[in-house]
């Protein structure tokens, strides 16, 4: 209902962004962070010390660069379930290349081109095969699993090229570099998302396919786009996963792809796509850290930090159908 | 159904406030068994919340509503128990659901949790009887059945639960002229055994047709009500509008420049070997039954889907036809008909859908200014007089009619070569159509040529330099605007010529 006469209201573009980026998906997860946070905090002391502040930023960089590719995928109404297996694909292949041609840069090459394949495939068979990205991207989450075993022969690999490890190994002045650049792409990727046209069009085609391509929007180049930048994304967290272990193994990342569309879903992106935010995802990122930081440190098995994670997202899942239907209520007057 | 059961509901001082906004303020009135109230007013006037309210989905800030003096109860589901039946602008069904399962939606008989197959037979038999649609097989999935079929078998699953009270939101708006008279006639047929009928629609003909008594909403109040004989089309509109209408759709005289679309013989679905020209600052219309393929025509001319042969050009230029991206950059823009599912996106802002697929004037180097399409916006909502809180305000928070005014301003504020408008007024009232009309011409005034189609002939015929009659997918006659004569027009449509096989 909208009574009011012709507006004359205008709105800035930041406050509009900020606003939107702080809207009241976020306040619950912000509000759920800081007393995750004050609560460990008082539980252990260990907790709140600099060193542990960036060592759960370092711990969560796998996820993390992950779920900048699957906000991108998310916000188009799509899903990425190949994620983990993309990670331990190009991680494996890079590693290989990188040991025969002992040349480190080789396998970053190699890593980042087979990931961004993955992810080619993924796009292109939701975008011009038109199949439904759960089923396209949990083929491909078998088939690149699979292929990582073949390749290895069920065997890890050992001993990498320095340059290989050093996105993983490195740091800069006592920080991760793996933490400066997670923290990094996200700043990236939130500028891309809120602030370009590329943006603008993922939430288009996720809030609307249809009205988006008879717009004159490329929908079918859109959702491509977004799933091989969700490739890139898992084909940089192999680096990180490889540099960390200084090894390839063929189960790595297993289950990953579950904690990435959690910290998503918590962020609150919805599944139903064209909302959600890049600082959503972060925030989702660092509580699902905390928590797995925390519960580490006060020694709770790491079978109960599945348990909450799922929890999480169910309650990330059901604050989004709420709030999803209370808007639609109201805009129905 | 005897008179001792007829229904009276009877609103007191209704009023309904969202946050700051009142949108319904202090409205009574009373709907009796075994007649027809008509309710009026502009988009955004408030009629959706009162239907909203009397369907029990939402609550009244202030006053009651009485259905034989007791208070409506609180839920939707208890209202209609009670005997209160909404029937909305869209469609509720069940697509691939029979025809018996839908009309027992929610109401499949059972005993111990199996279904009574014949007793629900049976029932669903008799409330689809009194709908004339008794003929029809009820196991036929209702996606088959006509748009008309499927408005009548909503209707039959409100009977069904006895609704004692029926209220119809825009019930004829998505339905063919040949199938609003079987509308009419039902509701005229549920009136007479003695049902309580709020009757909700921006054609103001059907409610002169129908209904015993007016209700006029204006910005949530009621300011009109009476009998429908104390009415004619000029009070009402004006009770409606607070002002006088001049003219319904106004027409302008145009000078009429080059050819600019030249479409020889193009075959899509639904379209079958069509030639159409159309000239610059010409309105040309389309006028054809539903299915005769007005939309068709206009999303093969738009390259929406694919096209099996013919010739397209645009300024002398060819267009690789059945190509979205081709048509678009030839100049061709095509606003489609149903705008909540192709037109826009709902959940995005005003600004955002009036960008949409050009970001030419608003990027650079493909970095939005946000400042840029919030002033654009602002400068478009204002010309086209969109009524609204503010630009980044969801879309999907307008009425409808602001809405078409979004979906109309994206193209013409581009500029199009020719612009293609499906049905623009669809679902909007009077007044706004008149606007929206207004913008129209402008366009065409700036050098476009402009085609238009409408459920609504006489609207075409009103703004129309020249017409094409499409029937089953053809073009089967050109008529210039001297030559416009409403009866043979419609003969025309309904197939008048085919028989005696001269297309003229």
């Amino acid at each position: 209902m909208a009574n009011s006469p012709v507006a004359t209201a205008t709105s800035s573009g930041w406050k509009d962004t900020s606003r939107k980026a702080l809207g009241s998906n976020l306040l619950p997860i912000i509000a759920a962070l800081i007393i995750v946070s004050v609560v460990l905090s008082f539980m252990t002391p260990a907790f709140l010390t600099a060193s542990n502040v960036t060592n759960i930023v370092t711990q969560s960089a796998v996820v993390g660069i992950a779920a900048i590719g699957a906000t991108f995928v998310i916000i188009t109404s799509g899903i990425d379930l190949s994620v983990g297996s993309n990670i331990a694909l190009s991680g494996m292949i890079g590693a290989i290349v990188a040991q025969s041609t002992g040349n480190g840069f080789f396998g970053i090459a190699t890593v980042i081109l087979v990931a961004a394949v993955v992810g080619a495939f993924n796009g292109a068979s939701v975008a011009w095969l038109r199949l439904a990205p759960f089923i396209v991207t949990l083929a491909s989450m078998g088939m690149a699993r699979g292929l990582t075993l073949q390749v290895s022969q069920g065997q890890s690999v050992y001993g990498l090229p320095e340059a290989l490890n050093w996105l993983g190994a490195s740091a800069i002045f006592d920080v991760k570099t793996s933490a400066l650049v997670t923290v990094l792409l996200f700043v990236v990727a939130h500028f891309v998302l809120s602030q370009t046209t590329f943006g603008h069009r993922i939430y288009a085609v996720g809030g609307n396919a249809e009205a988006a391509r008879l717009a004159g929007i490329n929908v079918r180049g859109v959702i491509f786009a977004a799933y091989v930048i969700a490739g890139i994304m898992a084909g940089i967290a192999a680096l990180i996963l490889l540099g960390r272990l200084d090894s390839a193994t063929p189960n790595a990342a297993s289950g990953t792809e579950l904690q990435v569309i959690a910290a998503v879903v918590i962020g609150g992106t919805s599944l139903f796509g064209g909302k959600g935010s890049m600082i959503g995802t972060f925030v989702g990122v660092l509580l699902i850290g905390v928590i797995n930081n925390g519960l580490t440190l006060l020694n709770v098995s790491s079978f109960w930090v599945q348990f909450v994670q799922g929890a999480l997202i169910f309650l990330a899942v059901l604050l989004d159908s709420v709030n999803t239907r209370r808007r639609a209520g109201q805009s129905r007057s | 159904m005897t008179s001792s059961n007829k229904a009276r509901l009877s609103l007191e001082g209704v009023s309904k406030t969202f946050g700051t906004n009142e949108v319904l303020k202090d409205v009574g009135f009373t709907l009796e068994g075994g007649t027809v109230t008509g309710l009026v007013g502009e988009n955004g006037a408030g009629k959706s919340t009162l239907i909203r309210t009397l369907a029990g989905a939402i609550e009244p800030t202030t006053g009651q509503i009485l259905l034989d003096d007791q208070p409506l109860p609180r839920t939707a589901k208890a209202v209609i128990d009670a005997g209160i039946s909404v029937i909305y602008q869209e469609l509720t069904d069940i697509p691939d659901m029979s025809l018996l399962e839908n009309v027992l939606l929610g109401n499949l008989d059972a005993r111990a949790g199996v279904k009574r197959q014949a007793e629900n037979r049976r029932r669903a038999r008799a409330g689809l009887e009194r709908v004339g649609l008794g003929r029809v097989d009820l196991g036929t999935p209702i996606r088959e059945l006509t748009m008309a079929q499927r408005q009548l078998a909503e209707i039959a699953r409100c009977l069904i639960r006895n609704a004692r009270v029926l209220v119809l939101d825009e019930p004829t708006s998505s339905l063919p002229e040949a199938d609003v008279e079987t509308l009419l006639q039902v509701v005229t047929d549920l009136r007479a055994e003695g049902m309580a009928i709020l009757y909700v629609t921006h054609h103001l003909d059907e409610l002169f047709r129908i209904s015993d008594t007016l209700v006029v909403l204006r910005d949530g109040e009621k300011v009109a009500e009476g009998p429908t004989s104390q009415f004619d089309e000029n009070s009402l509109v004006r009770a409606m509008l607070a002002k006088d209408l001049e003219q319904a759709y106004p027409y302008r005289e145009r000078s009429i420049g080059d050819v600019v679309l030249q479409v020889d013989d193009l075959t899509a679905a639904g379209s079958k070997g069509n030639s159409v020209t159309a000239r610059a600052g010409e309105v040309v219309g389309l006028v054809g039954l539903a299915g005769a393929g007005r939309t068709e025509l206009m999303r093969a001319l738009a390259g929406c889907h694919s096209v099996s042969s013919g010739f397209i050009a645009v300024d002398g230029r060819a267009v690789k036809p059945g190509s979205l991206a081709a048509a678009r950059e030839s100049g061709i823009l095509y606003a489609p008909e149903d705008r909540k599912r192709d037109g826009l996106v709902l959940g995005g802002s005003i600004e955002s859908n009036l960008i949409y697929g050009d970001y030419r004037q608003v990027s650079r180097w493909g970095i939005l200014s946000f400042r840029g399409m919030a002033r654009k916006a602002l400068d478009i909502a204002q010309r086209y007089q969109v009524r609204m809180h503010s630009t980044s305000q969801p879309v999907g928070d307008l009425s409808g009619g602001n809405q078409q005014k979004v979906v109309v301003a994206r193209i013409s504020e581009r500029e199009p070569r020719v612009a293609l408008f499906d049905d623009p007024t669809r679902g909007v009232d009077v007044g706004a159509k008149a606007g929206i009309y207004e913008r129209i011409f402008d366009l065409a005034e700036r050098g476009s040529a402009v085609m238009v189609c409408s459920s609504d002939t006489d609207e075409v015929l009103a703004v129309s330099d020249r017409i094409y009659v499409l029937v089953s997918g053809s073009i089967v006659a050109e008529i210039p605007r001297e030559q416009f004569e409403r009866e043979h027009i419609l003969h025309l449509s309904a197939g008048g010529n085919k028989s005696n096989g001269t297309f003229s």
